[in-house]
């Protein structure tokens, strides 16, 4: 067996796990993370659908309406944001020359 | 929540107690002539906000000036006492008209401040655009 291929394997599935990241960096389970942001998300949409609806039937102060739009405005750019660069990211690994 | 979000939502209470503090002038301005009315004067309080743990402005207890009643010479108006004067309001129009001209400029200087902070935001985003 030619011994030179075997480091090389050995070389290779040492490398791997850099690929992976650290428990320390990680700052919790990415997952849950996503998918507490994500409902955090909806839930200023809805308060603000909300206060935009009881705004035109003129139940609620034009401040409240006012606030509620530019936090979801803050919400939906950082969310567009946010995907673009992953999305982004993605079609950078696709057209990688492999 | 941001310190973006909390800086607009403390800009939105100085707006909102602005606005107040204008409905009250113009009450005071609209019942100047009305007998017996007592100027209203608005106090502004800071809160903290249990949940985000910002101070936030808001309008307290209204109170009435108590200083003394115009006396208004007119011996056929129904309220008239002996010596033909009654009690008129403790308006005074050049206070009102001041009183509202600072609550235009400060409301003025929170619309500001709620601008710049969409400003610094939009800008932050930005930044990840490129």
């Amino acid at each position: 067996m030619d011994i030179r291929s075997l480091s090389a394997a050995s070389g290779y599935a040492a490398a791997r796990p850099a690929t992976k990241i650290d428990a320390e960096h990680s700052g919790g389970d990415l997952g849950s993370l996503l998918k507490n942001s994500f409902q955090d998300f909806t839930a200023t949409l809805q308060q603000s659908e909300q206060i935009s609806i009881s705004a035109m039937t003129g139940n609620a102060d034009p401040h409240a309406l006012v606030v509620a739009l530019a936090q979801t405005e803050l919400a939906v750019e950082t969310a567009v944001t946010v995907r673009n660069k992953v999305v982004e990211a993605y079609q950078e690994i696709l057209r990688m020359p492999v | 929540m941001s310190d973006f979000s909390n800086s607009l939502a403390v800009s939105a209470s100085g707006l909102k107690a602005q606005a107040t503090r204008l409905r009250h002038v113009s009450e005071n301005i609209s019942n100047a002539d009305t007998p017996g009315y007592r100027r209203k004067m608005v106090p502004f309080e800071a809160v903290r906000d249990m949940h985000t743990n910002v101070e936030v402005v808001k309008v307290g207890r209204v109170l009435l000036d108590r200083s003394a009643l115009d006396k208004v010479y007119d011996p056929s108006h129904p309220l008239a006492n002996e010596s033909g004067h009654y009690e008129g309001s403790n308006v005074d129009l050049m206070l009102e008209i001041a009183d509202a001209r600072e609550a235009q400029r400060s409301y003025e200087a929170n619309l500001k401040m709620f601008d710049q902070t969409r400003q610094m935001s939009a800008s932050l985003m930005e930044l990840l655009r490129r």
